[in-house]
Formats: structure tokens, C-alpha cells, sequence
């Protein structure tokens, strides 16, 4: 099996005070810079690869650079240091709806989503029917009004269903990988172990050990910006939970 | 050369460039049965505003060629093209901050496709041109030459200078919070240092050569060239392509160079 996602000495570099926006009038009134210049590594010297069908779970505490590792190998974020190489196309379960227009009807929203992430029409009228039959009755009786009048819990589950029909080897998962009311949640769940039997790369980030254990064999701790451990999900586990006991106390 | 390659990657996704465009383009035209009738009629109120202004309260109907109304249906419509563009690209990587954090594109895709749906728009509006064209033309007021092959020249020119002004006002805008005020402000005042409203050869010399540093000046040149009995001044053309082009290459370094960090602010 070859590496289909390799990450070679990754860094990357983010501003202290949260947003650098910059004004003109205060560069020309006050004649400095309007923002703090000092900066922290978010990830530092992160080395790793995954192979073709690996189901990887990422664990770590807030703030310890986990959504960034997946923003950058879903090639959303640039890294200052080091390369991510991802040899195969990439379905990103991160921010689901973003790409939908709440103007437009979720008929034309599918095809836009689709279409955004590389489908060509007519691999989406292929698959439409299945797309909308995974979103569910209320969704189907919906799809021509405008997605603005969609609950949020129906938005959720047609990105969900769009991203995972989505014809890509690799699959990244930033805590959405169950959506919607209960009954749904169980739906995803089956979908996405049908796609792992079907020899799809996973790489998942999630704070539910529940879902970690039984989707990712292996495991990738990350503590402040650096990669901590790399091994079976269920010892990358324990030592997470060893060092969250030590630091709750 | 980088900016080979980012072309390249942006041609390749020309599906998804075009699924963005259909996209501005239904949204816009959604909103109100209106939609086209909007894009059109600005321009030409704006012709009759001046018009009236020009021919009948200041008696200089002189100031551009004639007919005059026909000169400025030309300038306006194309300048709304030029407006409308900058203001929106310049604003293209805030305003789709969402898709930009969700989907791998080359980030050069979002100006590149306000300036195509905006050129779209463009290109929409000139059967009305036609028509005025027609009306004045039917009264022998239409002196139709050659030129008319410049045309599309400067359709082609005045679409690359959006693509380089574009690449380089999006990351700058979305890094500084305030610019998109001195856009808007720099456009107003652009649009009377444009010959819009009037002919190039108005201006006392030597500023008016000043003003062929302003590419908008040679499209404009280009675009009414085949319409009326003044022969082109190819000055401002020939320097015109040559700003176009040194934009391109700064749009094209900025934008590259600001994209790690536009990536981490938005």
C-alpha cells in the first residue's frame, strides 16, 4: 500500500491577538501597526503519513491544532514550513454548509456543492435521487424552496449527504460525522462505515471517543502543536485520557 | 513561472469557474424579475443625467464625440463593468469566506469569476448599445470604420486589467479592514480622470498624456473606435496594454504572496 497522504515536517505560524485585520486610517493617523506582531507555532515539526484505506483519528485538546492539521492537508490552509502532499482527491466534511446559497433552491444548492467539489453534471444527475433519498422525506418534500427557509438540522444532513456521495478516496471529518436528530446520526454512522468497507482513507478529528474506537484503528495525539503519539487509536486513547487526568487535577 | 501555472490550475477547473458564474448570475436575477432591467438601466439614466447636464444646462455637448449620447452610453456601460468588478472582487475572498475555508480551489477562482460574471453582465447589456447604434445610425449620425475591430481588443484588455487590479485589491482588502472605503472613494474620483464623460483630446496638454497611463483610457479609446470620425490616438492604447500587463504581473505576485495569510485571517 502507498502513502496517499504524507506530511513532512509541517509548520505553521499564527498571530497571537486572534485577527490581524490591519485599518489604513490607523497605518496613516498613528503610524504604526495596528495589530500585535507576536506569534505562536499552532503546529510544529509534524511528520507523518497515512496509507491507502488507514482510518486515522486525530485526538488532542482544544486549541491543540487539530482542525488546522486537517485544513491544511484538505489544502485550505498553506503551511510556513514543511509540505503536505496528498496524492488522491478529498471529500471534506468540514463546514458542510458553507457552500450553500441560502437564495437558491436546495435542488440548485446540490448542484452547486457537487459541483464546487469537482462533480460534473451529469455524475450528479446520476446520483441526485440518492443524495436527496439519504437527506431524508422532509428535505425531498423542501427541495424547491429556497435553502434559507431549510432548519438547520435539514441544511446539515443534505451537506452531509452531498459531501459523502462525493466519488473521493480520502475522507477528512472535522466532528461532523454524525448530523441531525438521532436517527439520522445512526444513518451516517452506516454510511460512513459502508464507505471504509469500500477501501476509503479516513482521517477523523473528534472529541467522541465513541466514534474514534469505531472508526480509526490508528491514532494521532497531538498536544500543543506537536505530534505527540502515533499508534493503535485505543493506546493513543489512553494516554490522552492519562494526560487530560493529570492536567484536571 | 508561477503565473503560467496558476492559469493553467484555473483553466482546469473551468467547470467549477462556470458553475460559480451561473451561480452569481442566478442569484442576482432571482432576487427580482427586475434583474436585467437593473444592470441596464443604471448606465442609462446616468447617459441621460449627463446628457441633460452637459447639452442643455452647460451647452458643451462638445466635450465628447458625437453623437454625444451615444459616446457616453458607450463609456458608461463599460465603466460599470470597471466599478463594479473592483468593488466586487475587492471584496471576493470576504465574501466567500465560507466556501474559500470549505473547498480546495486555486483562491485565484474567486475574482476571476466576479470579473467573468460581471463581463457576463457586460456583454448582456450591449444589445442595447446595438440599438442606439441602430437609432443613430438610421439618421446617418454613425461614422462606422474599421476601428470596430478594436472592439473586442478592448473587451479583452479591459477584462485582464480587472483580473490583475482584482488579484491584487482581494487579499490586500481582506487583510485591511478599511480599504474597501478607499476603493470606493479612489473609483469616484478614477471615473473623472477617465475620459468618460468626455473625449481624451479635452484635456490641456501635457496632462493629457498623464492620463494614458490609465489603462481605462486606452479601452475606452478602443471600444468607441469604430463609431465615430476621430481617428485613434494610439497612445494611450499601446501604454494602456503596457499598465494591463505590469498589473497583471503585480496582482498576480501579491495575490500569491498574501494568499497564506488572507487563508489564516478569513
Amino acid at each position: 500500500m502507498s502513502a496517499v497522504i504524507s506530511v513532512d515536517d509541517l509548520g505553521i505560524e499564527f498571530f497571537r491577538s486572534r485577527r490581524r485585520r490591519m485599518s489604513m486610517r490607523e497605518m496613516l493617523f498613528h503610524r504604526k501597526r495596528t495589530h500585535s506582531t507576536e506569534t505562536f507555532w499552532a503546529l510544529r515539526n509534524i511528520s507523518f503519513t497515512v496509507k491507502e484505506g488507514e482510518a486515522v483519528g486525530l485526538v488532542g485538546g482544544n486549541g491543540g491544532g487539530k482542525s488546522t492539521l486537517l485544513k491544511m492537508i484538505a489544502g485550505v490552509l498553506l503551511p510556513d514550513e514543511g509540505a503536505v502532499s496528498v496524492a488522491q482527491g478529498v471529500a471534506p466534511l468540514i463546514e458542510l454548509t458553507g457552500g450553500f446559497v441560502g437564495e437558491l433552491s436546495a435542488r440548485d444548492n446540490v448542484y452547486l456543492q457537487a459541483g464546487l467539489h469537482g462533480m460534473g453534471k451529469d455524475e450528479i444527475d446520476e446520483r441526485f435521487e440518492s443524495i436527496v433519498d439519504f437527506a431524508g422525506p422532509q428535505v425531498r418534500a423542501a427541495l424547491d424552496t429556497p435553502f434559507r427557509h431549510f432548519s438547520s438540522g435539514m441544511q446539515v444532513r443534505l451537506g452531509f449527504s452531498v459531501i459523502t456521495a462525493l466519488d473521493e478516496p480520502i475522507i477528512l471529518v472535522d466532528e461532523v460525522l454524525a448530523v441531525g436528530d438521532k436517527a439520522f446520526r445512526e444513518k451516517c454512522y452506516k454510511r460512513m462505515e459502508s464507505l471504509l468497507e469500500g477501501g476509503r482513507t479516513l482521517f477523523l478529528v473528534s472529541h467522541s471517543e465513541a466514534e474514534l474506537l469505531r472508526f480509526s484503528t490508528r491514532g494521532l495525539y497531538l498536544r500543543s502543536g506537536e505530534l505527540a503519539m502515533d499508534g493503535a487509536m485505543a493506546d493513543v486513547l489512553a494516554q490522552y485520557n492519562a494526560d487530560a487526568a493529570e492536567t484536571g487535577k | 513561472m508561477t503565473l503560467i501555472d496558476r492559469t493553467r490550475a484555473v483553466i482546469d477547473k473551468r467547470q467549477v469557474l462556470w458553475t460559480l458564474v451561473v451561480r452569481d448570475l442566478r442569484v442576482r436575477y432571482s432576487r427580482s424579475i427586475l434583474g436585467y432591467v437593473w444592470t441596464v438601466l443604471d448606465p442609462l439614466l446616468m447617459s441621460s443625467i449627463y446628457f441633460v447636464v452637459f447639452v442643455f444646462i452647460f451647452k458643451s455637448g462638445k466635450v465628447g464625440q458625437q453623437p454625444y449620447f451615444l459616446f457616453l452610453v458607450i463609456g458608461l456601460l463599460s465603466w460599470q463593468w470597471f466599478s463594479g468588478s473592483l468593488t466586487d472582487t475587492s471584496r471576493a475572498l470576504l465574501a466567500d469566506a465560507k466556501l474559500i475555508r470549505s473547498t480546495n480551489l486555486p483562491r485565484e477562482i474567486w475574482v476571476v469569476r466576479v470579473v467573468i460574471a460581471k463581463g457576463v453582465e457586460y456583454v448582456l447589456s450591449l444589445p442595447v448599445l446595438a440599438a442606439f447604434t441602430l437609432f443613430y445610425a438610421l439618421q446617418g449620425k454613425v461614422h462606422f470604420n474599421l476601428g470596430l475591430l478594436l472592439f473586442p481588443v478592448g473587451l479583452v484588455m479591459e477584462f485582464v486589467l480587472l483580473i490583475g487590479l482584482g488579484l491584487l485589491l482581494a487579499p490586500i482588502t481582506a487583510l485591511v479592514t478599511d480599504m474597501a472605503r478607499v476603493i470606493k472613494i479612489v473609483l469616484r474620483m478614477l471615473f473623472y480622470l477617465t475620459p468618460v464623460l468626455y473625449a481624451g483630446n479635452r484635456i490641456p496638454a501635457p496632462y493629457d498624456k498623464a492620463v494614458w497611463l490609465n489603462p481605462m483610457t486606452g479601452v475606452l479609446e478602443m471600444l468607441r473606435a469604430g463609431f465615430f470620425d476621430q481617428p485613434v490616438v494610439r497612445g494611450p492604447v499601446i501604454l494602456g496594454a503596457v499598465v494591463t500587463v505590469a498589473l497583471l504581473f503585480v496582482g498576480a505576485f501579491t495575490f500569491s504572496r498574501l494568499e497564506r495569510s488572507v487563508l489564516k485571517e478569513i
